[in-house]
C-alpha cells in the first residue's frame, strides 16, 4: 500500500530521526522547499527542521487539468518575495506551460502556454520575469527556445530561439545575463536579459572551444561535424564504450557565479564542470566531476559549488577556489536531478527522480560536513526544486 | 503529526480531481520595474483580421504620451495560446493557417523598464467562398408549393465561408426565392436556380408542374420504437393520376419531439403518435401517422467480479485472444502492466506483471495470433519513451523482447496494429512529440523498424493525434483539433500502404461551439479535442468518435471529486461515402465525459469518466440524439471504498470478451470490474 511504502522509505535511511516538535513558525533553522514531481503531477511542500534533522512533506497538490494525462511539472522556482511558486509543466499537447501558484495556498494565480517541453526555470532577481528553457525532447531534433514570461501578468513577452535542447538555465545575480546550455549543440548561450536577444555563445566541444558573438547557427553541432542526435537519455546514459574520449560535452546546466565573473557548465558526457570566464568568454578551468554531472547550484558566497551526478547516483560538493571535490554523497535512489542551496548557504536540497514506480526523494545535504542529514519521499520523478528559509 | 499519518495524507490526497485551485485574482504588484516611457502600442491592422490560408504583416509603433515614437523601443510578438491556428514571426509576419483566433501579445520594451503589452486577438476568417453546396434536394416542384431551401458556402480549404447565400432564379415567374430562403413555385415552367455566395455559384435546374394533383405519403413502418428511423416517401400524382417523379416535398411533423430530415427520414424521441405531413402546396398534402413505442432496451447489470488496485490508478485493459488472460495498464507513476487470469471472471487475479521503463501505460494491444503484445510508454525515467514489444506466447507471463524509441522519445499515447498478408505486420503509433502517426514494421517483433509516418497539414508544433483504429486498411485517427482523419494504409482506395499512408478524408467540427458550456463554467483554454475513434466492424457504416473535454481549472472552493469533471460528446459519423464523412447522431452523457468505446454487434460500451460505465443500443440506422430516444441500455457507477480514490468513479474504458460476453471495465480510480448486462425480465441469458 502506498502510504506504508512512503513511510517506510522515508524512515529507512534516517531511522533515528525524531519527529519534529518545534513550532513551525517560530523555530529557527526551519526551511521550506517546493518540489515538482513529473511522474505524478504533484507539487509537494517539504519542511526541513535542521535542529531535529527531520524533513517531512507538509502537503502536496496536483497540477494539470487533464487527470488522465501527465502535465509533467518539471522546473520550479520561487519569486524573490516567496509569495509565488512558478512551475513549468513539460508535457502538454504538444505545448507545455508555466503555472503560477500561491506559495501559501497552492492556488493557481496564473498560467501561460509556452513551447515544447518547458523545463528549467528561474525567476529574475527583480521578480519581473520568469525564464523558462523549452527543452523540446520530442521527436524532431530542431532548435528550440527560451521563453520570457512577465510574471505579474503571466504573459510570455519573448521567445528567444537558441539551439537544440536548451536546458539548465540560470540568470546572473544582476539579472543581466541569462545562460543556458544546449545539450545537443554543445553550446553555452548568453542571452542579453534586458533586450531578450542572444548576445553571444560559446562552443563547448572538447578541443574546439571558442566564444562567438551573436546567435548560433541553426544546427551548430551539425555544422561542426558533431553528431547531436544521441540524446543520451537525458544524461542518464554514458558515452559509448571504446570510442575514446567523448566527442561532446553534452552540457546540461549553466550556473553563473554570484559575482558574475565565471559560468560553470556541467558537461554530462565528459563528466567535467567547465569554468568559463564571463568577461573573456573563454574556458579557463575544467573540474573533474561525477559521472553524468547534471545540475548545478552555488552558494551565495560563491565558495561552494554543488552538482548532482545523474549516472553516478551521487551529489558532489566542490570548493570553488581550489576546484577540488570535497565531498561526494551517494543518493538513496537512482537519478539525482535538481539541486537548490538554502539562502543561508548551509544546506543543499537535492531531488532524486527514482526509476519507474519508485517515489522521488528530497535529500538534504549539510554543506559544512558534506553529509546527508535528512531525506523524505515525494512523488516520482522529482526534479525542480527551490527552497527558502522559514516554515511553510 | 507522525510520518505514517503524513504518508497516509499524501496517499489519500491524490484524488483524480483534486488539483490546485484557481485564485480569483493575482494581487501581485506590477511595479517590479520602472515605468516605461512608452505610453501605448499601436498595432496595424487594428482589427487583426486575416484570411485563413493567407499571410500578412503587422506593423507596430511604440509611442509616448505625446504620440511620438519612442527611440530604442524593442518590439516582440508572442502567442498567448497554443498557436494551433497560425504563427507570427519576429518581424510581425502573420501566417494564418486555419480558421480561429490567435491570441497575441505585442510587447514593446525599453530595456530596464516595465514592458508595455498590447493584447491582440488575431482573427483568422475563412477565405472567400469557392463553392456552394445546395443541401435541399431540388428537381421538380408543384405550382403554389413553398419550400425552405438551404445552401452552404465553403472556402477552397473546406471551411464554412461567411458570405450570405443569395438565391436567384432565371425565371422568377416560374420560381422565386425570397431573402429568407423561402422558395415559391409560381407557375408551371422551367427555371434555373442559382445559389450564390460571393463569387461562388451553384445552380440547379427545376421544373414546376401544374397544381391540382394530390400527394401521397407512405412510411416504411407504421409502428416503431423510439430511435428507429422511419423512411417517409412522398409522391405527387397529377390530375391525370400519373405519378410525377422527383418532386420535392416539404415535410413537417408534430408533436416536435423527434427529428425529421429533408430526405424524409424520421426518428421519434418519445413514445406516442406522430403525424408527418408532406406538402406539395395548397390542396396537395398528405399525412401519415407513425406510432412510436418505447424502445425498451434498458437492462440491469450485475458485477460478476472485481479486482481493486490501490497502488496506482489503472489505465488500459486488453484481453488476450485466448479470452482467459487480460492485461491492465497502470498510470500516475505506474511502471507496470498486470497480467490477469480471468478464466474465472468472478475472481480475476494478478498472476504476473511486466515492469518497464515508464510511469504511464496508456495503451495495450496484442497481435491476432496472440503471440506478441505492444504497450505504450510515457514518463520514462530517462525520458526516452516509445513502445515496448513483449512476447506473450505464454500469455500470463509477458516478457519484453524489444522497445522502440526512435523519434518517439516524447511519448506514445496510443497504438493500433495492422496485420495483412500483403503488407505484413505494422504498428501505428501516435507520436506525442510531433503529432505524427508513425509506422513501425513488426514483421520481426524483436527488431522494430520505422517505415513511415503521416502528419496533418498544419504547423508542425501544433499538431496532436490521440487515438487510432484500423479496419480494412483504413486508419481512423482522432486528431484532436483536426477532428477525424481517415487514411488509406493498405485499403487501396487512395493507393496507400502502411509505409505511405494517404489521406482519404477528414471530418472537422467546431469544438468551441460544441463545448461552449465548458468555457462558460471555467474559462477559455479548456481541454477539448477529438479523442477516440471506433470504426464499426462487420460491414457497419459508422465511425464513433468521442471528445475528451475538461475544465480549465477547478471549481472555485471545491476539492476532491467536486473540483472537476469531464465533459464530452460521442458523435456517430456515417462513412458509407468514405470521402464524405458526415455526422448523423450523437450522445452526451450526463455529468461525465466519453472516453474509450468498444462496439460489439449492436451494442456500444463506453467508459464515461465521472459518468461511469455506460452501454448504448446502436442497432439499426442512427439519427439524432441517442439519449433522447432511449438508447441507453445500462449504466454502472464503478466506485467503492476500496479504490485508489475512494468512492469516485472515473471510468477509462471497456473490452468485451468474446469468450464470455462479459464487459471488462476499467476504472481509473477503482480497478477492474467484470460486468454482465443482464437480460430483461423474462429473457434468457445468452452466453
Amino acid at each position: 500500500m502506498r502510504a506504508a511504502a512512503v513511510a517506510l522509505l522515508a524512515a529507512a535511511p534516517l531511522a533515528a530521526q525524531p519527529a519534529p516538535t518545534a513550532s513551525p513558525t517560530a523555530a529557527p533553522g526551519v526551511y521550506t522547499a517546493w518540489v515538482g514531481s513529473e511522474g505524478d503531477d504533484r507539487v509537494s511542500v517539504v519542511r526541513f527542521d535542521a535542529a531535529a534533522g527531520a524533513a517531512r512533506v507538509e502537503r502536496s497538490v496536483r497540477v494539470g487539468d487533464n487527470p488522465t494525462e501527465l502535465a509533467g511539472p518539471h522546473g520550479l522556482g520561487l519569486s524573490p518575495d516567496a509569495r509565488y511558486v512558478f512551475v513549468s509543466t513539460a508535457h502538454g499537447a504538444p505545448f507545455g506551460g508555466l503555472l503560477k501558484l500561491t506559495a501559501r495556498g497552492d492556488t493557481v494565480a496564473g498560467r501561460v502556454t509556452l513551447g515544447a517541453f518547458p523545463a528549467t526555470l528561474q525567476v529574475s532577481p527583480d521578480g519581473a520575469y520568469v525564464w523558462v528553457a523549452n527543452f523540446n525532447l520530442h521527436g524532431d531534433m530542431v532548435p528550440s527556445s527560451v521563453s520570457v514570461v512577465y510574471a505579474p501578468e503571466m504573459i510570455e513577452v519573448a521567445r528567444v530561439r537558441t539551439c537544440t535542447m536548451p536546458h539548465g538555465s540560470r540568470l546572473s545575480a544582476d539579472g543581466r545575463h541569462h545562460y543556458s546550455a544546449c545539450m545537443m549543440d554543445d553550446l553555452l548561450v548568453d542571452i542579453d536579459a534586458q533586450r531578450f536577444q542572444i548576445a553571444r555563445h560559446l562552443v563547448l566541444t572538447p578541443g574546439a572551444e571558442r566564444g562567438v558573438a551573436g546567435a548560433p547557427a541553426a544546427r551548430a553541432a551539425a555544422a561542426g561535424g558533431h553528431a547531436g542526435h544521441d540524446m543520451s537519455g537525458h544524461a542518464v546514459e554514458s558515452a559509448p564504450a571504446g570510442a575514446g574520449a567523448p566527442a561532446t560535452c553534452t552540457p546540461t546546466w549553466a550556473q553563473p557565479s554570484p559575482d558574475g565573473r565565471v559560468v560553470w557548465v556541467a558537461c554530462s558526457k565528459t563528466n567535467t564542470i567547465v569554468e568559463v570566464d564571463a568577461a573573456r568568454w573563454a574556458v579557463t578551468r575544467r573540474l573533474p566531476a561525477g559521472e553524468g554531472v547534471y545540475n548545478l547550484a552555488v552558494t551565495r558566497d560563491g565558495r561552494t559549488l554543488v552538482a548532482t551526478n545523474k549516472r553516478a547516483r551521487s551529489v558532489s560538493v566542490f570548493d570553488v577556489a581550489s576546484g577540488r571535490e570535497t565531498a561526494r554523497i551517494p543518493t538513496l535512489r537512482r537519478v539525482p536531478s535538481g539541486v537548490a542551496v538554502t539562502p543561508d548557504d548551509r544546506y543543499a536540497f537535492v531531488t532524486v527522480e527514482g526509476v519507474g514506480s519508485e517515489p522521488g526523494t528530497v535529500e538534504i545535504v549539510a554543506l559544512a560536513t558534506g553529509r546527508r542529514v535528512a531525506a523524505v519521499d515525494v512523488g516520482p520523478q522529482a526534479g525542480g526544486i527551490d527552497v527558502r528559509l522559514g516554515a511553510p | 503529526m507522525s510520518r505514517v499519518v503524513l504518508a497516509s495524507t499524501l496517499a489519500i490526497a491524490l484524488p483524480v480531481a483534486a488539483g490546485a485551485q484557481t485564485a480569483p485574482s493575482d494581487p501581485a504588484p506590477s511595479s517590479l520595474l520602472p515605468a516605461s516611457p512608452i505610453a501605448r502600442v499601436e498595432v496595424t491592422p487594428a482589427g487583426g483580421r486575416f484570411t485563413a490560408g493567407d499571410s500578412g504583416q503587422l506593423t507596430v509603433r511604440a509611442v509616448d504620451a505625446a504620440g511620438r515614437p519612442v527611440p530604442g523601443a524593442l518590439v516582440r510578438y508572442t502567442l498567448r495560446g497554443a498557436g494551433f491556428e497560425g504563427s507570427v514571426d519576429s518581424t510581425g509576419k502573420v501566417v494564418a493557417s486555419s480558421v480561429g483566433k490567435l491570441p497575441l501579445a505585442v510587447v514593446a520594451l525599453v530595456p530596464g523598464t516595465r514592458p508595455v503589452i498590447r493584447q491582440v486577438d488575431l482573427e483568422f476568417v475563412p477565405a472567400a467562398a469557392a463553392r456552394v453546396d445546395i443541401r435541399t434536394p431540388l428537381g421538380t416542384l408543384v405550382a403554389g408549393q413553398q419550400l425552405r431551401v438551404e445552401a452552404a458556402p465553403y472556402s477552397r480549404a473546406g471551411d464554412r465561408a461567411t458570405e450570405p447565400v443569395r438565391w436567384t432564379s432565371s425565371a422568377p415567374n416560374v420560381v422565386r426565392v425570397t431573402g429568407d430562403n423561402l422558395l415559391t413555385a409560381v407557375a408551371p415552367g422551367r427555371a434555373t436556380l442559382t445559389a450564390g455566395a460571393g463569387a461562388a455559384r451553384a445552380t440547379v435546374a427545376v421544373q414546376v408542374v401544374p397544381a391540382g394533383g394530390r400527394a401521397t405519403l407512405t412510411a416504411s413502418a407504421a409502428t416503431v420504437r423510439q430511435g428507429d428511423v422511419v423512411r417517409f416517401t412522398a409522391a405527387y400524382v397529377d390530375r391525370a393520376g400519373r405519378a410525377v417523379a422527383g418532386v420535392t416535398p416539404s415535410f413537417t411533423f408534430s408533436p416536435g419531439d423527434g427529428r425529421l430530415d429533408p430526405d424524409g427520414r424520421f426518428v421519434g424521441y418519445r413514445p406516442g403518435d406522430y403525424q408527418v405531413t408532406a406538402s406539395y402546396g395548397p390542396g396537395a398534402q398528405a399525412s401519415a401517422v407513425v406510432r412510436v413505442a418505447e424502445r425498451g432496451v434498458r437492462r440491469p447489470v450485475e458485477v460478476v467480479g472485481r479486482l481493486a488496485r490501490t497502488q496506482f490508478p489503472t489505465s488500459e485493459v486488453w484481453i488476450h485472444p485466448n479470452g482467459r488472460v487480460a492485461y491492465l495498464g497502470t498510470h500516475g507513476g505506474g511502471d507496470r502492466m498486470y497480467a490477469l487470469d480471468i478464466s474465472n471472471p468472478a475472481a480475476p487475479r494478478v498472476v504476473d506483471s511486466l515492469v518497464v521503463n515508464t510511469r504511464l501505460v496508456n495503451d495495450i494491444i496484442t497481435t491476432a495470433d496472440g503471440n506478441w503484445l505492444v504497450l505504450t510508454r510515457e514518463g520514462a525515467a530517462d525520458r526516452k519513451n516509445g513502445i515496448v514489444i513483449a512476447d506473450v506466447r505464454d500469455p500470463l507471463h509477458p516478457k519484453q523482447v524489444a522497445d522502440f524509441t526512435d523519434g518517439v522519445t516524447g511519448g506514445v499515447h496510443s497504438v493500433y496494429l495492422s496485420e495483412t498478408a500483403k503488407h505484413g505486420r505494422h504498428v501505428f503509433l501516435t507520436n506525442d512529440g510531433t503529432g505524427a502517426v508513425d509506422v513501425v514494421n513488426l514483421d520481426d517483433p524483436t527488431k522494430p523498424r520505422r517505415v513511415g509516418e503521416f502528419r496533418t497539414a498544419r504547423p508542425d508544433a501544433a499538431r496532436y493525434v490521440h487515438d487510432l483504429d484500423i479496419v480494412d486498411g483504413l486508419l481512423y485517427a482522432s486528431y484532436w483539433n483536426d477532428g477525424l482523419v481517415i487514411l488509406d494504409v493498405g485499403n487501396g482506395v487512395k493507393g496507400g500502404t502502411p509505409a505511405k499512408p494517404v489521406l482519404v478524408s477528414q471530418y472537422k467540427y467546431d469544438l468551441d461551439s460544441l463545448y461552449r458550456e465548458v468555457e462558460e463554467v471555467s474559462s477559455a483554454g479548456y481541454i477539448r479535442g477529438t479523442h477516440t475513434a471506433w470504426r464499426q466492424r462487420g460491414g457497419g457504416k459508422y465511425v464513433f468518435i468521442a471528445d475528451e473535454v475538461f475544465r480549465n481549472g477547478n471549481v472555485k472552493g471545491a476539492k476532491d471529486a467536486s473540483a472537476s469533471r469531464a465533459y464530452g460528446t460521442l458523435q456517430v459519423i456515417d462513412v458509407s461515402d468514405i470521402e464524405r464523412p458526415r455526422a448523423v447522431a450523437w450522445y452526451t452523457p450526463d455529468n461525465g465525459g466519453v472516453h474509450n468505446v468498444w462496439v460489439a454487434g449492436d451494442t456500444l460500451y463506453m467508459g464515461a469518466y465521472d459518468a461511469g460505465f455506460q452501454v448504448l443500443d446502436v442497432s439499426g440506422e442512427l439519427r439524432g440524439d441517442l439519449k433522447a430516444q432511449g438508447r441507453v441500455v445500462a449504466a454502472l457507477n464503478p466506485a467503492d471504498m476500496e479504490g485508489f480514490v475512494k468512492n469516485a468513479a472515473f471510468t477509462w474504458g471497456v473490452v468485451v470478451n468474446p469468450k464470455d460476453g462479459l464487459a471488462y471495465v476499467n476504472d481509473f480510480n477503482n480497478g477492474l470490474w467484470v460486468v454482465r448486462v443482464l437480460p430483461r425480465r423474462g429473457e434468457r441469458v445468452l452466453q
